[in-house]
């Protein structure tokens, strides 16, 4: 049994569209000079005939493609990890699995903890494969969410406030295994923490509800919470010496600056030039990807990894911390090493290149497509969509490269690669 | 230390976080979002309180109060506790 386990490949879906997020607040009159300091220029928009299914599908694909028949034989369990799931009972790793033809003796199942999912399934890969009951097995993590504001009521605007630029919407798809290229796991090397808070959640299908201050309060307890239980697993674990670089759970980026800030202090009551030089040094690169898609929820600190992957110059291994938070709440501080190699093997995917290709929506678009009328809502029987809402955004005779929804019937999701 | 003298230093974190309040009375009945502090800013205010006045205590037992009277005797009763 191997105990060097972690990401074999990674792979970003950023989506197909994207906002500018600077004009969006001047339009919705929020201060922009403030709006600075979240550190965010775009944000992705999910569109009408996009769901977590298809998110999580676009975001895998490419990864699955790449493998050998041998390879994809030995994807032995599906783990979708969302806050923004369809069905109470049927997991998203179920169509998933189907889109994209993975063997029959596979586990599939949903993980949820709001923006924590993601580590949650990370981890719960990681220590499937390091008991050894199967070697050689791989397993497919999938973070997916999709944040959908809808101008039911025009009064929401008001109380949406920052949220509504810097929600976004984004998978990640990962490969775990006994070849771990892009990002190796230290194992056992982690720490957590966690307590019954209401900072925020989802109380219903399609509404979002929270509370800034105490989500915020919240964030920065786990932070020096889940690293002080890892180093004090960890013997001679050092914030600021063990880690070549940082990637911290990004609702925006300002948080995690606020974070780091926070952690700089208490730690080593460091000053205000020491913690900026730092931060600039070990988290600018984790939102690289970030700062043009929102908040990823479940994803965003592997959305961090990879901006940290794609664009920092490694000559040499080197060991990455990362922090997860979900409200709620649960965190976790992990670290692994990633490598010249492991960067080689992500800019594969090109990334940067596929957000860059996005559609950029008019304000005008944005406000016609949050109006909602062409939303899938939860729990919906029956539904067609249409593919045409913006122009020109699915073509004809395409590459066959994108996944869209097609239909509801009976509950049922269908897609078709377009 | 007694709860007037965390108001002051309350003040004296908000002005120096947004020096446009500098010459902005501030008193124990205004709440922080009122004077225009947003979220972030007032998580940096309640942490530069709470490293000078030296009181360790998670931030989420400091939510709650409706204004800076408020949030000073909160403070104040978390600190005679220690």
């Amino acid at each position: 049994m191997s105990d060097n386990i972690g990401i074999e490949a990674m792979n970003l879906y950023g989506g197909r569209a994207s906002l500018d997020v600077h004009a969006l607040c001047k339009y919705r009159g929020l201060e922009v000079a403030r709006f600075e300091n979240l550190l965010m220029d775009e944000k992705t928009i999910a569109l009408p005939y996009e769901d977590p299914v298809s998110f999580a599908a676009n975001a895998a694909k490419p990864l699955i493609d790449q493998m050998s028949k041998e390879d994809k034989s030995r994807i032995e369990m599906v783990i979708c990890c969302t806050e923004s799931g369809i069905d109470f009972g049927k997991s998203i790793s179920t169509y998933v699995h189907d889109l994209l033809s993975l063997p029959s003796n596979c586990r599939l199942f949903e993980i949820k903890q709001a923006c924590y999912s993601g580590a949650a399934g990370l981890q719960m890969a990681v220590n499937f494969l390091l008991s050894g009951t199967s070697p050689g097995a791989k397993v497919l993590v999938i973070t997916t969410d999709i944040s959908r504001f809808a101008l039911d009521d025009i009064e929401a605007v008001q109380e949406w406030a920052y949220s509504e630029p810097t929600s976004g919407a984004g998978a990640v798809a990962m490969i775990v295994s006994d070849t771990p290229h892009i990002f190796s796991i230290d194992p056992g090397a982690y720490g957590n923490h966690a307590f019954e808070v209401m900072d925020t959640c989802r109380p219903g299908p399609d509404t979002e509800a929270g509370d800034a201050d105490l989500s915020l309060m919240a964030y920065l307890d786990c932070c020096n919470g889940a690293y002080k239980d890892y180093a004090r697993r960890v013997e001679g674990a050092d914030f600021r010496e063990s880690f070549g670089y940082l990637c911290f759970h990004t609702p925006f980026g300002g948080m995690v600056k606020g974070a780091h800030r926070h952690l700089m202090r208490k730690l080593y009551k460091a000053d205000m030039a020491v913690i900026d030089a730092d931060f600039e040094r070990r988290l600018t690169p984790s939102i690289a990807y970030g700062k043009h898609l929102g908040n990823t929820a479940g994803g965003s600190i592997f959305v961090a990894l990879a901006g940290t992957l794609d664009t920092v110059e490694l000559t040499e291994p080197v060991r990455v911390g990362l922090f997860s938070y979900g409200s709620g709440c649960c965190s976790e501080f992990f670290s692994g090493v990633i490598t010249p190699h492991g960067q080689k093997v992500l800019k594969a995917m090109n990334i940067a290149e596929h957000l860059q290709q996005r559609y950029k929506l008019s304000i005008d678009q944005y406000e016609m497509l949050l109006k909602g009328e062409h939303t899938l809502r939860f729990g919906t029987r029956d539904a067609v969509f249409d593919h045409d809402i913006i122009e020109g955004l699915v073509p004809e005779g395409g590459a066959n490269n994108w996944l869209v929804l097609d239909s509801v019937n009976s509950y049922h999701r269908t897609y078709r690669w377009v | 230390m007694d709860s007037n003298a965390i108001f002051q230093i309350l003040i004296n974190e908000i002005r120096s976080i947004i020096p446009e309040l500098e010459d902005h009375p501030i008193a124990r009945g205004d709440a922080m979002a009122d004077l225009g502090v947003n979220s972030m800013e007032r998580g940096d205010i309640l942490v530069s309180t709470l490293e000078a006045i030296e009181l360790e205590v998670p931030m989420t037992q400091l939510f709650g109060p409706r204004n800076l009277g408020e949030l000073a005797d909160l403070i104040h009763a978390k600190s005679a506790q220690q």
